[in-house]
């Protein structure tokens, strides 16, 4: 196969409520990717099977060629599959630095933990000013950094960020943006869940629309359609 | 078969069985066995009014129960009033008990519940400790009055009087919390359970709710202890240990929280179960570690991993509003 | 008059070691989980009779028994963390199925240490023998190894939560299971050594109570309901209020004594600990969230 990251055929939900039906998605090395479609209709629901914290109910995971469905959390972690969660509210009463230190406990990203802490102060250096406050004291968008700075600290092969814009001003989204093509830059594939298009358009190569807990459409960016078509493509969509 | 025909069937049949009981089991211990699961089931049922119908976690029910039995005790043996009376002013105090630990109770949530709760009973217990002129301390009371009914001694006859009174207060109790779990009271207990915020919304004081449940739950479980003072001839601090509490407590859980006969079978099954362990030597101790064992399997077991307090009273609901299901 | 003044204090502070070490130990299950644990009493008293046999009954000395209680004590923690809280994670009525279920592991251990050692009483020996003298005021010298120890221990279980990544994951795993789970923490590990952890305090508590008091089956239940009210007063939020909060009730505690005698105290702790809960439905030093 080769991928990267290789979901075939997956179907999760919560208890008897199915949310995604035999969904295929495919990562290759290199490569980001963005996944986008209305809320509720199973973007977060498809990280949260990835890494562990749904059993999926049928269909395969594969990570580096390895099987990982149904794997624990922190085996999956271990081999380098990171998410950076939506809400970002994470340890509430920790420090910054606290908090960073913690994200690299997994054995493979122990090594590189200096490392990775310049790292993210290089990236982020208000989290480096914060360093000693507690994450609850912090910002929205300075969570949102902490987050991302987390899943940074664990040396991921893939990132997978869930909404990493959400509820931001302009001028903070333009930033995190700014920082997150920066990480796409330094060779870190990136799954991106988002709800601003335009924000996908501008850092990925290919996009998936989910609905209904499927992938309606693949946009492939080489030869898609222009910048225009596809907004109008979602927006078109998005309205029923 | 017709709904109706099950729910009150029955019940119906099971009361005329026990009522003819006697008449088969002529034995003083048998009979007292009987009387026991009685008591029992009165606080297991009632304990349920707070616990399963409204999902308040009321852990300082044993207590009404004490405060029943001290009530019974002292009024009768230290005052000397007349020991029915002192049985009914049982219920009295218990439900005036209720009232004082209800109202901190109405405020807080979660695990507080509990330890409030569960503090008003030791509350209680130090109180009674502590007034050793009054209570007998540590050592309790003793040689209470009994019941008479004229010249009638209800201990005569081999306890038959009391098997009789118990299974009145029993069947009283029962037909008490019918009514409240059928009125429309009780119907807004469960809504509130079941979607709080909506509850509240609808204008239904979740404070003053709690509080009534607390109260009513209470009546009945106090007249039971003043009974039991009354029977037994004794009052001791005992009653207010994690003894007492769990085998109450399995008696809810087995039986099934939110159903009102629940309860009561159960009361009726382990009081016997526990007896049964209790003759067998070298077993004394271990009957309490088989009880406890039970609750772990009946908790593990229920549907959804007794995600059950709340499912298996929808269970209960359900047969409130359309009697067919007579599970019990 | 001033004598008396400090003996009384001293003796608080006995007391309030002993609270610190049993509710700091309900303290970190709940801040981890978000459990009560009705059986901690019932692993301190397992805690001394494991001592008491080790060290007693086959002979192997005091601090070989301490250990041994300690540990047995933590063992069974675990055990009951992997038996009767593990199976109800993610159910919205853990909170309430667990003190049940706590509540049955309770009676299932003391019952059980009934029928394995007996009601005879039983005591340990003493760490040390002699009496120490604080300011006028005299103690055992056991008693003073326990008042020197709790604050040792409290600190050492502080610093382990903050300066280790173990002990950051467990107040991660209690912050935030999920967000836990993404950086790789293992949450059911952390779970089960919070468990331990909080066990292995209680046993050592018991084991070092067992010179002081008798051991028997239902020894637990006291200091149990000692430590509840110390948590109600501190909030079972952090480590550092409930310790706070345990150092105080053990000297208001003796203070009560001095002026109302044996039998009030326990009766005006408890009122007072339910017009907190009216007044501070999270404790006095709870932050209201």
């Amino acid at each position: 196969m080769g991928r990267l990251l290789d979901i075939s055929q997956v179907t999760a939900g919560y208890g008897s409520i199915t949310v995604l039906r035999n969904i295929s998605i495919g990562v290759d090395a290199g490569e980001c990717i963005g996944l986008f479609g209305p809320n509720g209709h199973g973007k977060t629901t498809l990280l949260q099977t990835i890494s562990g914290l749904l059993r999926p109910a049928g269909g395969r995971i594969s990570f580096e060629g390895t099987d990982i469905t149904g794997a624990r959390p922190r085996d999956i972690v271990n081999a380098g599959l990171i998410q950076s969660p939506q809400g970002n509210t994470l340890f509430g009463d920790m420090h910054v630095l606290e908090t960073l230190e913690l994200a690299s406990i997994s054995r493979r990203a122990r090594r590189g933990r200096d490392e990775n802490l310049r790292r993210v102060f290089d990236l982020f250096p208000q989290l480096g000013e914060r360093r000693s406050q507690k994450a609850k004291t912090l910002s929205g968008g300075e969570r949102q950094m902490l987050s991302i700075g987390c899943a940074l600290m664990c040396s991921p092969r893939l990132l997978m960020l869930d909404e990493p814009t959400l509820g931001l001003s302009p001028r903070l989204k333009k930033e995190l943006a700014g920082a997150v093509g920066n990480i796409a830059r330094s060779g870190v594939p990136l799954v991106i869940v988002e709800q601003d298009v335009e924000f996908l358009l501008s850092l990925t190569q290919r996009l998936y629309m989910i609905e209904h807990g499927e992938v309606i459409r693949e946009i492939d960016r080489a030869n898609a359609p222009d910048h225009d078509s596809i907004m109008k493509l979602y927006f078109g969509e998005a309205v029923h | 078969m017709r709904p109706a025909a099950t729910s009150i069937i029955l019940p119906l049949a099971s009361l005329v069985l026990l009522l003819l009981v006697p008449l088969f089991a002529t034995d003083s211990y048998t009979r007292h066995l009987f009387i026991i699961a009685f008591l029992y089931a009165v606080i297991a049922s009632n304990w349920n009014l707070s616990l399963g119908h409204c999902g308040v976690f009321n852990f300082g029910h044993l207590t009404f129960f004490g405060v029943g039995v001290y009530t019974a005790a002292i009024l009768s043996k230290t005052i000397g009033i007349n020991p029915w009376i002192a049985i009914v002013a049982g219920g009295a105090t218990a439900a005036l008990a209720a009232f004082v630990i209800a109202a901190p109770v109405a405020r807080l949530k979660g695990i507080y519940v509990v330890l409030v709760t569960f503090a008003f009973g030791q509350l209680v217990m130090q109180l009674v400790l502590s007034q050793a002129q009054i209570t007998g301390g540590a050592e309790g009371m003793v040689r209470i009055p009994y019941l008479r009914l004229g010249d009638y001694s209800f201990i005569k006859d081999y306890k038959l009087g009391y098997y009789y009174a118990a299974l009145f207060l029993l069947v009283a109790s029962t037909l008490f919390l019918l009514a409240v779990v059928r009125s429309p009271f009780g119907k807004s207990l469960k809504a509130v359970r079941d979607a709080e915020d909506y509850a509240a919304a609808r204008g239904i004081s979740i404070s003053r709710q709690r509080i009534t449940v607390l109260v009513l739950s209470a009546i009945f479980t106090g007249i039971a202890g003043g009974f039991y003072a009354i029977y037994l001839r004794v009052a001791s601090p005992d009653v207010f240990g994690f003894g007492t509490l769990s085998l109450a407590l399995s008696m809810v859980l087995i039986g099934g929280t939110g159903t009102v006969y629940g309860p009561i079978v159960a009361a009726l099954a382990l009081t016997f179960a526990t007896e049964a362990l209790a003759g067998i030597r070298g077993l004394e101790e271990a009957r309490f570690i088989v009880i406890a064992l039970a609750m772990i399997v009946v908790l593990r077991i229920a549907p959804g991993g007794l995600l059950g307090i709340i499912e298996k009273l929808n269970i209960g609901e359900r047969k409130t509003a359309e009697p067919a299901d007579a599970r019990n | 008059m001033i004598d008396t003044l400090i003996a009384t204090l001293v003796s608080g502070l006995v007391l309030g070691s002993l609270y610190a070490m049993m509710a700091s130990g309900l303290s970190v299950i709940w801040t981890t989980l978000g459990v009560f644990n009705f059986a901690h009493g019932a692993l301190m008293m397992i805690g001394a009779f494991v001592a008491w046999t080790v060290s007693e009954a086959a002979g192997l000395g005091l601090l070989v028994g301490i250990a041994s209680g300690t540990l047995a004590a933590a063992l069974l923690g675990v055990l009951i963390e992997r038996l009767l809280v593990r199976p109800y994670y993610g159910n919205r009525n853990m909170l309430l199925i667990t003190v049940m279920t706590t509540l049955a592991a309770m009676i299932i251990l003391e019952k059980g240490a009934q029928m394995i050692w007996g009601a005879r009483l039983k005591q340990l020996p003493r760490l040390v023998d002699g009496e120490i003298s604080i300011f006028g005021a005299t103690i055992s010298a056991h008693e003073a190894i326990l008042v020197v120890l709790a604050p040792l221990i409290l600190l050492s279980i502080w610093r382990f939560t903050v300066r280790t990544n173990v002990g950051r994951s467990l107040r991660a795993v209690g912050q935030n299971q999920r967000s836990a789970a993404l950086i790789g923490i293992d949450v059911p590990v952390a779970f089960a050594i919070a468990f331990g952890l909080s066990a292995a305090l209680a046993g050592l508590t018991g084991a070092l109570l067992g010179s002081i008091r008798f051991i028997t089956p239902s020894m637990g239940a006291e200091p149990l309901v000692k430590a509840m009210i110390v948590v109600i007063f501190g909030g079972l939020g952090s480590l550092g209020a409930t310790a706070g909060a345990a150092y105080i009730i053990g000297i208001i505690e003796a203070l009560l004594i001095l002026w109302l005698g044996l039998y009030w105290t326990p009766f005006v702790l408890f009122l007072m600990m339910i017009v907190v809960l009216v007044f501070r439905p999270t404790g006095i030093f709870g932050s209201s969230q």
